[in-house]
């Protein structure tokens, strides 16, 4: 059983996450703030769950296992989130910036 | 029962109109993020796009990864980063040339991998052969959700649990100043 007559099929999603995706990249490769990058992880990792959840929801047998997936990367995100803003506050107290080109410090 | 709406001849359902809204909201803002120079603004962005991806979600019938997005994208990972920028710049003196770096060379990676992305996503056999027309009307809701997590994915939920656990441990660690005297 499907909504068929929702009348969005799944590729409208795919490109979504797809676009999401590529943003997300180009704002991997522009941005120069160690803040920004991550902001633009977020992006990817969203753009990944677009994916999972769209799959999981429009199998012609539909499984809960796309959601479950989903959560976890919810879940290591967060950690992921934590982790890298501990390490950029203790660069910005040691340097006083966050600029990604200029942290030198682990260059031999 | 759907109802349809006739627009230039087309049958449009509302389902339609709330996904072209709820996708240009998520993907204007998300725009946003990567085109903001000042950074407080991208990371309020970030939200406007956490929230937009929920609304996705609805439309996907899965009701309870809306709710978790809200909660733990827009509500915690949002504040997380906006607390980390107010610790750790100084958000107004950045003007658009200092924080976007080689545009015009990360647009044109970033097109061909969308190029990429669409092409496949557009060619694919095998999408069309096991993928239905409109997403699953079963139940998955919470109890689904929390039935699947208990009994199948126990294992990868603890195994969650402690990354999570070691994970902000960690970030404690880190974080924290080293003073002389103190252990």
């Amino acid at each position: 059983m499907s909504h068929s007559a929702y009348g969005i099929p799944i590729s409208w999603f795919l490109t979504v996450g797809a676009m999401l995706f590529c943003i997300g990249l180009f704002g991997m490769m522009v941005r120069r703030s160690a803040i920004g990058m991550l902001l633009s992880v977020e992006l990817m990792l969203n753009a990944a769950n677009i994916n999972l959840i769209a799959f999981g929801s429009y199998l012609k047998a539909p499984t809960i296992a796309g959601q479950i997936f989903a959560i976890f990367v919810v879940t290591l995100a967060a950690a992921e989130a934590a982790v890298g803003l501990a390490i950029v506050i203790n660069i910005y107290r040691l340097e006083q910036h966050v600029d990604a080109d200029k942290i030198t410090a682990m260059k031999l | 029962m759907i109802r349809h709406v006739s627009i230039f001849g087309f049958e449009i359902t509302g389902y339609q109109i709330a996904f072209v809204a709820l996708a240009g909201v998520t993907l204007g803002s998300a725009a946003m993020v990567v085109l903001m120079p000042n950074i407080l603004r991208a990371a309020l962005f970030l939200g406007l796009t956490l929230f937009g991806i929920a609304g996705l979600y609805v439309l996907m019938n899965a009701p309870f990864l809306a709710a978790v997005q809200v909660m733990i994208y827009v509500g915690a990972i949002t504040t997380m980063i906006i607390l980390a920028i107010f610790l750790s710049s100084r958000v107004m003196k950045i003007g658009f040339g200092q924080a976007i770096y080689n545009p015009v060379l990360a647009f044109g990676a970033a097109g061909l991998m969308f190029l990429f992305l669409f092409v496949t996503v557009a060619n694919s056999i095998w999408v069309r052969d096991i993928v239905a027309a409109g997403p699953a009307d079963t139940d998955v809701g919470v109890n689904a959700v929390a039935a699947a997590l208990l009994q199948p994915y126990v294992f990868p939920f603890e195994l969650a649990s402690l990354v999570l656990l070691a994970a902000l441990v960690g970030a404690i660690v880190i974080s924290k100043e080293d003073r002389p005297g103190e252990p």
